[in-house]
């Protein structure tokens, strides 16, 4: 998907529109009625048929599944008892289900900026005229193409208490004895500081590619004009950039909401300990389901946070108008 | 629990059936990936689900079972396949689980008196005692075989156990200037010596710190060992709020809390004793009996011992033991074969099915057995002659109970109570008070099988 400004033959510069991944100087090149138009329609709906067909038959079908066994009993042997909305009654007694939200948030709130900017961080510096610049890109994405459970794993090995590699180059400076997998109070940050290492190489590409779009003519023209870097950042990549920024904001936000970021390096790292510090919803939601066979329950949680989404990436849309900055 | 009544008409698809359609859906959206790879309905074989065979690590087990299979598929109609499932997928992961949900569980598995209860529960056992003779079941310890039966009814064989103890490392004591002398005997004790053997690179003593109910398995000896239980629980009976369990939960709290023992583990967990105490991380490690044979595998060099769990100073030495068991699937494609299978294997009074529990016991695996039978034919093969075996037998074996089986909301109340008392150091007294009322609560709208 396309999700980049990209320079137009004239030299103007045609921002995409992000809600729908094509650029909207071709949707409004031809007017309705025109001769074609109903080609165009066809076609449209051709090639967005797999999509279509794809989504319902694997999320669709799969979240509508979801909802009516939020309303069951089910044990996952075969018995199906109808509690209607008991479920949801029980999540407000669960203290669990309300710490896991908690870690969520938490989750959420150092992932999503902390990815951003390292991620922005980094494309910057790789778009950069520096030596083994393919090198260095190449580096930052290499952690993206590894099983994140080989991550979770190697991690867990550098960071055990005390001989853990992590440990023995942070002695000298006496912050030897930390546990950072084995205590509450740092087991969440750790885990989110391998999350934004591992995920950063692939929103850095995203970035480049938004980077790689924006025409060298206005860096020219700001150079020219005795623009400092910081000027030029701010007043042509950033606002060029905004459409490829609403993109890495809504799937990371996305991703780490759903928990599909970070379940597998919990499930090796911390199995959600210590003491359920690690514990995002998505793990308990897993829990629920296929550790306690409470998949009623588990429906009616997974239900909730997909509310949840919906709110926030409503809420994204809403603020940036789906991603149509260059409306302003 | 309630199990909706068959459809009576053929001709429309039962609530059940489009429910259990949809549950399968939702789980297989849930965690994609997570199911069967292949289906084993199109096999005319009776699939076997374990973690030991056919690719397992120890070549000793998987000739074991291969040695197994082969025989029984010789003399019978009914074919057994070997399916080896990944320990992190098994033990913690879904793919047991998700099969039982989607109605393609395996034929013949094997289960743990940790899990027992979820299965149990769900109706997928079956019954095995009708093939097994009356001589052959009081040939197993009645204590060990309770936690797999319920009333009359047998629904799975175990293979035998590992009573949990200490392993120790002999160039450990030496370093630090101990001897056998100085083995503890008591929980003071224990933290004493801990801390003499805790050096810059070294923790004292390794305890188990994942939120597991392998966790639980090995902190149940401390907990009885002061007079702790668990509500519900028959053997013994005890509460979680008791100050036994207090003490306990007080102790591991303490090992952390001095640094004589590590809150993150080497290896996949607390049961993996050679990355662990073979590796020098540790001086002693809280593990069972299996460590025998894996040290003997990995840590072939590592001169060491085992000794009694350390007792309370009013308290009473007692042990935990678990072990795995054969289950028959009841909605298999064969539940009476796959039954008849299980109790050939295990639960048979043939010379060949005694020797092939010792067999598996003392030769691919290092467990005690729990038939007399073949712990005494294991004895006449000279298994128990000396070492860490015959330790296990003599003086770690007597005074263990079986490791209960709970419903798996219980074991994560037990689980959540460990991990806050030893890693958050939060007051073991309200922890132990919240967990009971937490435990009685669940009690209060359990609808199964005893717990045992």
């Amino acid at each position: 998907m396309t999700m980049v400004p990209s320079a137009s033959v004239d030299g103007r510069v045609a921002v995409p529109d992000a809600a729908h991944g094509a650029p909207r100087a071709d949707s409004r090149s031809r007017p309705r009625g025109a001769p074609g138009a109903g080609g165009d329609r066809v076609a449209a709906a051709v090639l967005l048929a797999p999509n279509v067909i794809g989504f319902s038959l694997f999320l669709g079908v799969p979240i509508g599944a979801s909802l009516v066994l939020s309303l069951f009993d089910a044990d996952g042997f075969g018995a199906y008892d109808f509690v209607g909305l008991a479920n949801y009654g029980r999540m407000l007694g669960d203290p669990l289900f309300g710490q896991s939200l908690l870690v969520t948030c938490l989750y959420v709130l150092g992932m999503v900026p902390g990815v951003f900017i390292a991620s922005l961080g980094l494309a910057l510096l790789v778009n950069a005229r520096l030596p083994l610049r393919g090198l260095f890109r190449a580096a930052f994405f290499l952690p993206h193409v590894v099983s994140l459970v080989v991550i979770g794993l190697v991690w867990r090995f550098l960071l055990v208490d005390k001989v853990g590699v992590v440990n023995q180059v942070l002695e000298p400076i006496g912050l030897g004895g930390i546990s950072f997998l084995g205590d509450s109070r740092y087991a969440l940050a750790t885990v989110l500081a391998v999350s934004i290492w591992f995920y950063m190489g692939y929103y850095m590409i995203i970035f480049l590619a938004g980077l790689n779009d924006i025409p060298s003519e206005y860096y020219d023209a700001a150079k020219v004009d005795g623009a400092s870097a910081f000027g030029m950042f701010r007043h042509i990549t950033w606002p060029l950039l905004r459409p490829t920024s609403f993109f890495v904001l809504v799937v990371s936000t996305v991703a780490a909401v759903s928990g599909a970021q970070a379940f597998d390096l919990i499930y090796v790292m911390t199995q959600g300990g210590p003491a359920n510090a690690t514990s995002l919803g998505m793990f308990y939601i897993y829990q629920q389901a296929f550790q306690f066979n409470n998949y009623g329950y588990a429906s009616a949680m997974s239900a909730t946070v997909v509310l949840s989404l919906v709110i926030v990436t409503g809420a994204l849309f809403a603020v940036t108008r789906a991603g149509r900055f260059d409306d302003e | 629990m309630s199990l909706s009544p068959p459809s009576s008409s053929p001709s429309h698809p039962s609530r059940r059936a489009v429910l259990s359609g949809l549950g399968a859906t939702a789980a297989a959206a849930a965690l994609p990936g997570c199911g069967p790879e292949t289906s084993d309905r199109s096999s005319a074989a009776l699939s076997f689900w374990q973690f030991f065979a056919p690719r397992g690590a120890s070549a000793a087990q998987n000739e074991w079972f291969d040695r197994l299979v082969t025989q029984w598929n010789q003399n019978n109609e009914a074919q057994v396949r070997l399916q080896f499932v990944p320990n992190s997928q098994y033990v913690g992961g879904p793919k047991l689980q998700t099969a039982f949900s989607a109605e393609d569980g395996p034929d013949v598995f094997v289960v743990s008196p940790g899990d027992f209860l979820r299965y149990s529960n769900g109706g997928v056992l079956e019954d095995l005692s009708p093939h097994m003779t009356p001589e052959a079941r009081e040939d197993f310890y009645p204590d060990l075989l309770a936690s797999r039966a319920v009333d009359e009814a047998i629904y799975a064989l175990p293979m035998g156990g590992g009573p949990m103890a200490m392993y120790y490392s002999v160039p450990a004591f030496e370093q630090a200037g101990l001897s056998e002398g100085d083995i503890p005997a008591t929980w003071d004790q224990l933290l004493d010596v801990a801390d003499k053997l805790t050096t810059d690179e070294q923790f004292g003593l390794v305890v188990d710190t994942s939120p597991t109910y392998y966790q639980n398995f090995t902190f149940y000896p401390f907990l009885w060992m002061a007079g702790g239980g668990i509500p519900g629980h028959q053997n013994p009976q005890g509460d979680f709020d008791s100050q036994g369990a207090v003490a306990a939960l007080t102790l591991w709290q303490e090992m952390i809390e001095s640094g004589v023992a590590p809150r993150t583990l080497l290896g996949e967990s607390g049961s993996d004793i050679v990355s662990n105490l073979g590796s020098g991380y540790c001086a002693m490690q809280n593990a069972g009996m299996w460590g025998v044979s894996a040290l003997a595998a990995g840590s072939p060099d590592l001169e060491y011992g085992v000794f009694r769990l350390p007792v309370p100073d009013d308290g009473e030495y007692v042990t935990a033991t678990g072990g795995w068991a054969f289950a028959a699937n009841a909605r298999g494609r064969d539940p009476d074969a796959a039954a008849r299978f299980c109790v050939w294997a295990l639960g048979s009074m043939d010379e060949e099915s005694i020797g092939r529990v010792a067999s598996w016991c003392l030769e691919a695996q290092s467990y005690l057995p729990y038939r007399r039978s073949a712990t005494e034919h294991a004895t006449q093969q000279g298994f128990f002659d000396d070492g860490p075996m015959r330790t296990f037998r003599d003086e770690i074996f007597p005074g263990a109970l079986g490791e209960p089986r709970l419903p798996s909301e219980m074991n994560k109340l037990i689980s959540d109570a460990i991990q806050a008392c030893q890693l958050t150091g939060k007051d073991p007294a309200e922890v132990a008070g919240t967990a009971q009322e937490g435990m009685e609560n669940l009690l209060a709208a359990y609808d199964g099988a005893p717990l045992a």
